[in-house]
């Protein structure tokens, strides 16, 4: 398991190694709306919601609250 | 041009390119540079970058918009082995709106609110499976004896093998045994309940920087949580590289009521100091904090990737447990090993168990650190872009997940955006987690020495920490999913989505995870708006330039609230290709007196005469509330037509008390204990309506209405059944729909002046079925309503409303079993003659950004109320509204 990490880690490093400098004017693909790390915010929302109340795992939480006891 | 269309975008989901940073000024600059660089090399394409610019509205959640979404989470049935349980699958709606305003160029506010309601079963515990736990509740109907529901059994006697194996008896005298581990999950089912979320941050954007602070509540009738949290943003590298630290605390306390009807059945000693008892019922009380801290860094690769990593840490503490979920003990008397006293039995000789279930006791404290990644990735050629996730997270109760995930992004022609994604996520289970526990030692027995005392286990002899929450133990999921959106006008964007995931203790990571019984999969389906107020705006302003001159006249009646917002179908959009979206509140609340006709009346004439001629009342309700929530979209594809669409999202909560002199219980009857309340909620009926113009001047004008009401509502709401006791359906009022296809039609006249604006409407509601599937139909209704406001320059006005409303009694009855504990179990106790009075404000905001945008709130007053049969008084009611015509 520790290995499978530490390969996914090298992977998503890999690009940093190929980082560019992108000039403002450069930026047009970036900046469409399905390039936005949260793509379809409204999903999000009720996905996250319903992981938490049946998963264990730990989350980053940018909300930083709520969601209740979702004790069911 | 393109330009000023930009979006305000908000950095916590926004990349970094897309300068979230500062709001406003960042992106339309960015957008200006890149339409520069566009055009520098010639490369423009008129029809690629209104085509950026419209998607852009719609996918971008932190632009000034309003959301408004509708969601259900719906399980399979849970897998009982060789029961049949005819309890409902858990089942959750969810309501949910936001909004997102620059209340200045650099302040962003953002509000949010939730709803839930739930029902269903829910495991309580896992026990072995020839104890057979789940047994079937019969009831005799019509049709004869059926399955009605299902029983736990927690507490059995059971023969294990010298390894403390279960063994299964067959039948029969002599029957042998075998030995079968297998392991089942014990149901319960709860009535339904709701919870409601309202969460508010406000953002200041630097120009390479933005801070946010927001706080929230939750509230369930068992559990509060109030939160927050603080966030900083900073980009360097101009804006290439973007980093987020931010920190957040929650306190929750529960306040959970212990299932009544499971309370003789479960050891509760290990919390008899949390334990309060109120009116029959014991609540467990705790307190629980969490404080999280996390890191998060952005980074654009080159002009096509993006990266982002992300540290967070969250230290727990406190009441940790899920206070609804149950250890199964298998407690093996020693005494049976050498029976009299004498010698040890052989070995191989089965011993017989004491099955009891104990709540859950997990450690007070939990720190948790998760690591997150993401790669967005965008494909040439298919103007695709690929998100690619990795999550890993690692606890102190040897929790370790991983999360894998990954969506297509695919933007179609015409508006249309269709995005697939797979999701795969596996974890290690805790360490105090167990299936059942077994414990060689008596559960309760009279001491030998004096038969008078009675001896309990040793809590020293369990585990410290034990929990058989599915939910702590290892298991994988698959879960797949799409999302299609659609932009229907300029800065209005439908959105639906669906997802269907499955949850395998085999998809475990390195092998199984040792706990199939808990396996199960749900559904989740939503469907919601969201509108671009800046692009909408924009859409509004642009059609008034078209149209200057023309139309002029309509200008004034258009904005705002023209008529009360309590008047529903009270007015027409002026121009063909207008559209308007609200969103309406409606509050209303009975309470105190019960009242026959005009009167007040008294507990022994509730009991002999509240009911009807067979039964006597035993309960009244001490308090009714009931809130809507409506979504209003409204079209008009020529100046005399509107068309409209509004899906409802209803709640309802009561409480009830003993009538004085009431008969004796009935057994096997719901007999309403506790302190608990009931509460229902869901999707509501959706109405379908046109508006024609029948006749307008610049003073007056006249409009009929139509709408068809669908019975997308539910009428079977049920309390539920359980422990050989029959909850039957819920009372009339807790449905969240009527049932039957209903029209609604309208005749409205309004007129105006300077400053006064006045109307009068006449509305009904007609049933077109004689019944609906659980039996009965609601009474139809007539309604006037008449109205009169003033407004100010400043967009204020004021309005007073006059309502009178007739409501026929219910025709027919529950065609199933109905408790029928009080008045409003009775079809006649329902509709009368009611006269109100409203108060209102509205406020139209006039210039600016949020321009053009409506709030209105009214107070209705009852004035007179004239019931049939015996009914709850009622208090009043709040009405309101958001509007907002583009």
């Amino acid at each position: 398991m520790k290995r499978l990490l530490v390969i996914l880690l090298a992977l998503l490093a890999l690009p940093l190694t190929g980082c560019v400098h992108v000039q403002p004017w450069e930026r047009g693909v970036l900046a469409k709306p399905h390039m936005a790390l949260e793509a379809t915010p409204m999903q999000n929302t009720i996905r996250s919601h319903t992981y938490e109340s049946r998963e264990a795992a730990a989350s980053i939480n940018r909300a930083g609250g709520g969601g209740g006891c979702g004790c069911y | 041009m393109t330009v000023t269309v930009s979006s305000h975008s908000s950095p916590a989901v926004q990349n970094p390119l897309a300068p979230p940073a500062d709001s406003s000024v960042g992106k339309t600059r960015l957008q200006a540079l890149s339409s520069a660089a566009l055009l520098l090399p010639g490369l423009l394409l008129p029809a690629l970058l209104p085509g950026i610019v419209s998607t852009a509205q719609a996918a971008d959640a932190g632009a000034d918009g309003v959301s408004l979404q509708f969601s259900q989470y719906k399980e399979g049935k849970r897998e009982l082995v060789d029961a049949h349980s005819q309890l409902p699958a858990l089942n959750v709606d969810v309501v949910h709106g936001s909004v997102n305003v620059h209340l200045q160029d650099r302040v962003r506010f953002t509000f949010g609110y939730t709803q839930d309601t739930w029902s269903g079963a829910t495991p309580v515990t896992t026990a072995p499976l020839v104890t057979n736990p789940n047994r079937a509740l019969l009831r005799n109907s019509a049709t004869g004896v059926v399955v009605a529901g299902a029983s736990p059994y927690v507490n059995n006697q059971l023969l294990l093998d010298a390894e403390r194996r279960p063994l299964r008896v067959s039948p029969g005298v002599g029957g042998g045994t075998e030995i079968d581990t297998r392991a089942v999950q014990v149901l319960s089912s709860a009535s339904p309940e709701s919870r409601d979320q309202a969460d508010f941050s406000l953002a200041y954007d630097w120009d390479e920087a933005a801070l946010e602070g927001g706080t929230g509540i939750s509230q369930e009738n068992d559990y509060e949580s109030v939160y927050g949290n603080l966030s900083l943003r900073l980009d360097f590298n101009q804006k290439l590289t973007s980093v987020t630290l931010g920190s957040g605390y929650t306190r929750s306390q529960a306040s959970a009521i212990l299932d009544p009807d499971l309370l003789p059945y479960l050891n509760r000693t290990a919390y008899q100091q949390d334990i309060k008892r109120q009116r029959g019922s014991e609540i467990l009380q705790g307190d629980r904090r969490d404080w999280t801290a996390h890191a998060d860094l952005t980074q654009v690769i080159n002009r096509e990737t993006l990266l982002n990593v992300g540290l967070g840490y969250t230290h727990s503490k406190g009441f940790l447990e899920n206070p609804y979920k149950a250890m199964t003990v298998l407690f093996v008397d020693q005494a049976q090993l050498r029976p009299n006293g004498g010698a040890n039995l052989p070995v191989n000789v089965p011993v017989t168990a004491d099955m009891r279930v104990l709540l859950e006791q997990r450690p007070d404290q939990n720190r948790q650190l998760a690591f997150n990644s993401k790669l967005v990735r965008y494909v040439e050629g298919l103007d695709a872009a690929l998100h690619l996730s990795y999550g890993y997270s690692h606890d102190d109760w040897s929790v370790s997940a991983h999360t894998l995930e990954v969506e297509w992004i695919q933007p179609l022609a015409g508006g249309w955006q269709i995005a697939p994604r797979l999701r795969y996520y596996s974890q290690s289970e805790a360490d105090f987690y167990q299936t059942y526990l077994v414990s060689e030692q008596f559960y309760r027995r009279f001491d030998p020495d004096n038969p008078e005392r009675l001896q309990v286990f040793d809590p020293g002899l369990l585990p410290e920490h034990f929990s058989s929450d599915h939910r702590l133990s290892g298991f994988g999921s698959l879960s797949a999913g799409l999302t299609l959106s659609k932009e229907i006008t300029r800065g209005l964007v439908f959105e639906s989505a669906l997802e269907y995931y499955r949850r395998e203790s085999d998809l475990a990571l390195g092998g199984g995870g040792g706990s199939p019984y808990a396996d199960f999969d749900f559904r989740i389906i939503s469907a919601g708006l969201w509108l671009d107020l800046d692009a909408a705006s924009l859409r509004a302003q642009r059609r008034a330039l078209a149209m200057e001159g023309e139309h002029a006249q309509h200008q004034g009646m258009h904005a705002g609230h023209s008529t009360s917002t309590g008047v529903m179908f009270g007015h027409l959009l002026p121009n063909a290709g207008d559209f308007m979206l609200a969103y309406r509140h409606a509050f209303s609340r009975q309470v105190g007196s019960l009242l026959a006709g005009s009167h007040g009346v008294s507990d022994a004439e509730i009991v002999s005469q509240g009911c009807s001629a067979l039964t006597q009342c035993r309960y009244v309700p001490t308090y009714m509330n009931m809130k809507m929530h409506m979504i209003e979209l409204m079209y008009a594809p020529s100046p005399s037509l509107t068309l409209m669409l509004m899906p409802q999202f209803m709640d309802m909560d009561m409480n009830l008390r003993e009538l004085v002199g009431r008969p004796a219980a009935v057994p096997g009857v719901h007999e309403h204990t506790g302190i608990g309340g009931h509460t229902s909620g869901g999707i509501g009926d959706t109405v379908i309506a046109g508006l024609f113009q029948l006749r307008e001047t610049s003073s007056y004008s006249l409009h009929a209405g139509l709408g068809v009401s669908a019975p997308t509502g539910e009428v079977g709401l049920e309390l539920r059944r359980m422990f050989r006791i029959d909850g039957g359906l819920m009372h009339f009022d807790m449905q969240t729909g009527s049932g039957t296809w209903d029209i609604l039609p309208s005749l409205t006249y309004t007129g105006q002046g300077e400053r006064w604006q006045w109307g009068a409407q006449l509305s009904g509601v007609l049933r077109l079925e004689s019944r609906n599937e659980s039996g009965y139909r609601l009474g139809n209704s007539a309604q006037v309503n008449s109205w009169t406001s003033y407004g100010w320059h400043s967009g204020v006005s004021a309005t007073l409303r006059g309502v009178y409303t007739h409501r026929s009694a219910i025709h027919g009855d529950f065609n199933e079993f109905n408790a029928q504990i009080g008045p409003m179990d009775f079809p006649r106790n329902q509709g009368g003659r009611f006269v109100d009075l409203g108060v209102g404000l509205s406020y139209t905001i006039p210039a600016g950004r949020l321009a053009g945008n409506s709030l209105a709130l009214e107070w209705l007053e009852p004035v007179h109320e004239d019931v049939n049969g015996f009914q709850l008084a009622r208090h009043g009611a709040v009405n309101a509204s958001w509007q907002f015509a583009f």
